[in-house]
């Protein structure tokens, strides 16, 4: 095949922001090439360069042996199919179609002819005459094209042109555009966000991230053998792994120790490991190379997504008390007053000023009246120091109803779990029967009442806690003491299967050396 | 759907006392003649139309009217278009500034405008049509102006680009392509500059000076001074007829256009 097009080292800005940082692209004679990444990458920047819209900072670009970089637009033997197709609404279905051609000034003969075979090549007979704002989103896509192809460029520039399309005309458009570029045998330069359009259509993907090529290759290769985290998690459904490859056709994680196919690798060098979900069988718990529980069930329709935890997060259990609390009634002023006791760990105390209004909230503190209107809680008085030990509050309102209760100020108690570097803490707690039977989403409550929270060892960010266990019925709940555990997202595997399996399910993991695949770390990944 | 045409009954009754009702009563002056006898009895009679079209004075007015509002027109678009490509290209936040500064001058009184252009046309030897038409282009040149920019600035800038990339350069994408999409804007600035134009009454007699007379003018005076409401009236309509006749023409030239 002949190179047709070639980017040398193409940097682009936009305000002093780097939108293009030195791309280096072979197009070939041909070649149905899509460019791929995500919005702001620089795809349709590097399309806009070629087609003479845009002026790259630096680098030259190359077209059948000549330098274009200072050829306009309008004399580039190029067309392009842009994002929303940029009709012309004051000239019909013919006349958009016939526009370059008027404009080389052909003879009106010889443009009905390309004009009309154009219309059969996009299957638009006898629509001539229409408006093409009257048109569908489909057919004006149509249009589109043939006011491009039929100027015979070498190559047709398609920027993101099925994204306005809805899900069944755009797997429709794929198939003709596919079977339009394989008819008229040019270049097409294709720009989609959507990874499962590049792996449809394509011969050749370009993925891009960030201003900068990733990968270059057929979508078999792309999406079996990706050259790292980035593309793996971009093109399909992954699982990616942190390990470290031992030697040749070995490698370690998850602490298991794996047959792969790679090697080439330094010894002990960490790497991504990527196993796709739908490489991973499901078999009973002891047949498994891994064991896990089924945590969530989704139905897509040909095969079932599951989410399987094999190794659980990081958790603390605390206790929490449920009693009756009796409310206060001030008979003189028509007032009733209720409150919970509570903990506070020292360390709040000490890093945060606690307000009256975050001792409200944590004692459930609240006041009505007889006609039950809530009621504004004017005073909060109390004896609490930072020293652990139990000490009281006392919450009133303007007419002096009052309630006092206890407080435990308690030494801060972290589970610090270093191998995944993740701390979480949380707090005993007091509640009511009535507070839990009024929950509409008891696991976020329990989270809020033992003041749940996990973080990030290295960087102090916020974790989430995906799991809260307990052992009551909220709807049925009695005076007592009850274990909550509240723990993190621990290992997870995405697995694809057609089996029917349930959330809660125990089952084993199975894949071979063949379904391993290892890539060297990102460059600057943390 | 029917609670909120009830909320339309006030507009409705507003519209038929103020502008359907006058309408009915110029109708109804205009084929009547007064008899004397009375003020509500009336004749029927067509003798204000004769009047108007067997003598020659008052066509001659209608075709001056005509030919100025023309004038008047034709320059506007001939200043105005290029005023508004020239201000569609500019940055947005200078294209809104533009446009407030072009807007600007209606905040003020047309009478005070009008005086003020007299004080300045007065130390030249200008003919009072010359003068009347330099009014008018002053006066109405805006409403050319922001119709064509809005026009032309609602275009889809990716349609240039597409232009561009189909082999146009500038000129054959602006003959092509702007040029075209821009008729809309072109037609509704034509028709906001004629209309007034061709029934104004205050430039003319400001600026024309005592002997120069349009329609606008012969229509007042009809009413006010000579107090014969039934030819004023048969003037006005035939004012309305001719305003329908050309606008009925535009709208007629703009969609011979679209169908090319």
């Amino acid at each position: 095949m002949r190179k047709l097009i070639e980017f040398r080292n193409i940097v682009k800005n936009f305000d002093g922001q780097i939108v293009l940082k030195g791309v280096n692209l072979n197009i070939y004679e041909n070649e149905f090439v899509t460019l791929l990444g995500p919005s702001g990458c620089g795809k349709t920047t590097l399309l806009r360069i070629l087609g003479g819209f845009l002026e790259q900072d630096e680098g030259t670009v190359i077209f059948d042996g000549q330098c274009i970089d200072n050829v306009p637009a309008y004399k580039r033997e190029i067309n392009t199919v842009f994002q929303r197709y940029a009709l012309f609404p004051h000239l019909n279905v013919y006349e958009n179609i016939a526009f370059g051609l008027r404009i080389k000034k052909l003879g009106n003969d010889i443009i009905s002819q390309k004009v009309n075979r154009m219309l059969s090549l996009v299957n638009l007979e006898g629509y001539e005459k229409r408006n093409v704002t009257k048109l569908s989103g489909g057919q004006q896509q149509r249009v589109a094209i043939a006011r491009a192809l039929v100027n015979e460029p070498n190559v047709l520039l398609l920027d993101e042109p099925l994204g306005a399309l809805d899900l069944k005309l755009r797997k429709e458009m794929q198939r003709e555009l596919k079977r339009i570029q394989q008819e008229v045998g040019i270049t097409f330069i294709f720009v989609t966000h959507d990874q499962e359009e590049a792996l449809t259509m394509s011969d050749k993907i370009v993925v891009m991230n960030a201003g900068a090529i990733e990968q270059i290759g057929t979508p078999l290769e792309i999406y079996n053998e990706p050259a790292n985290a980035y593309v793996a998690r971009f093109i399909g459904e992954s699982n990616i792994m942190d390990g470290v490859m031992l030697a040749d056709y070995k490698v370690r994680f998850d602490d298991k120790t794996f047959e792969c196919t790679d090697f080439g690798f330094k010894s002990n060098e960490p790497v991504d490991v990527l196993i796709r979900p739908e490489d991973i069988d499901l078999v009973k718990p002891r047949e498994g190379v891994m064991r896990g529980e089924v945590k969530s069930v989704l139905f897509k329709g040909v095969h079932y997504e599951l989410m399987v935890e094999t190794k659980t997060g990081t958790s603390k259990t605390v206790k929490m008390h449920v009693v009756t609390q009796h409310d206060i009634d001030n008979r003189e002023a028509g007032e009733k007053i209720s409150a919970n006791d509570f903990y506070v760990d020292s360390d709040d105390l000490e890093n945060k000023e606690m307000t009256d209004q975050d001792f409200i909230s944590i004692a459930n503190a609240q006041a009505w009246d007889d006609e039950n209107r809530d009621l504004s809680l004017t005073h909060v008085s109390h004896n609490i120091e930072k020293t652990p030990g139990v000490y009281s509050i006392t919450f009133g309102t303007e007419k002096k109803t009052e309630v006092t209760v206890k407080v435990y100020v308690v030494h801060p108690e972290y589970v610090e779990d270093p191998r995944h570097n993740i701390g979480i803490s949380a707090l005993d707690f007091f509640i009511t029967p009535d507070e839990i039977q009024e929950s509409m989403a008891i696991s976020t409550d329990l989270k809020t009442w033992a003041s749940a929270e996990a973080w990030n060892l290295q960087d102090d960010s916020t974790v989430d806690i995906t799991d809260v266990k307990f052992d009551f019925d909220p709807s049925d709940i009695k005076e007592g003491s009850y274990d909550i555990t509240f723990s993190t997202r621990g290992r997870v595997y995405k697995v694809e299967t057609t089996d029917h399996h349930e959330a809660g399910d125990k089952v084993g993991l199975l894949f071979g050396p063949d379904d391993i695949h290892v890539m060297h770390k990102e460059e600057g990944a943390v | 759907m029917k609670s909120f045409f009830r909320m339309s009954y006030p507009y409705i009754l507003w519209i038929g006392i103020f502008i359907v009702a006058p309408m009915v009563m110029i109708l109804l002056y205009a084929v009547t003649r007064a008899t004397g006898d009375s003020t509500l009895a009336f004749q029927f009679t067509l003798d204000n139309f004769g009047k108007f079209f067997s003598d020659p004075t008052f066509m001659r007015v209608l075709l001056t009217s005509l030919r100025i509002a023309l004038m008047t027109t034709v320059f506007c678009l001939l200043i105005g278009y290029p005023a508004a490509l020239f201000i569609a290209n500019l940055p947005e936040r200078s294209q809104t500034m533009m446009v407030l500064l072009l807007t600007l001058p209606m905040w003020i009184n047309m009478l005070l405008k009008t005086y003020a252009w007299r004080g300045i046309l007065m130390n030249f030897d200008f003919s009072s049509e010359i003068r009347v038409f330099i009014g008018m282009v002053y006066d109405f040149l805006p409403y050319m102006i922001i119709q064509i920019h809005s026009a032309i600035s609602k275009m889809d800038g990716n349609l240039l680009i597409a232009a561009h990339d189909l082999g146009a350069n500038k000129w054959k994408t602006f003959m092509k392509v702007t040029l075209p999409l821009s008729v809309p804007g072109i037609i509704s600035g034509i028709t906001l500059v004629f209309l007034p134009a061709v029934s104004s009454f205050v430039i003319p007699k400001l600026l024309g000076g005592g002997d120069y007379v349009l329609i606008g003018n012969l229509i007042e005076i009809y009413f006010l001074t000579a107090g014969d409401w039934n030819f004023g009236s048969a003037i006005s309509l035939i004012m309305a007829l001719v305003i329908i006749a050309s606008m009925w023409a535009t709208k007629k030239l703009d969609r011979n256009g679209e169908e090319e």
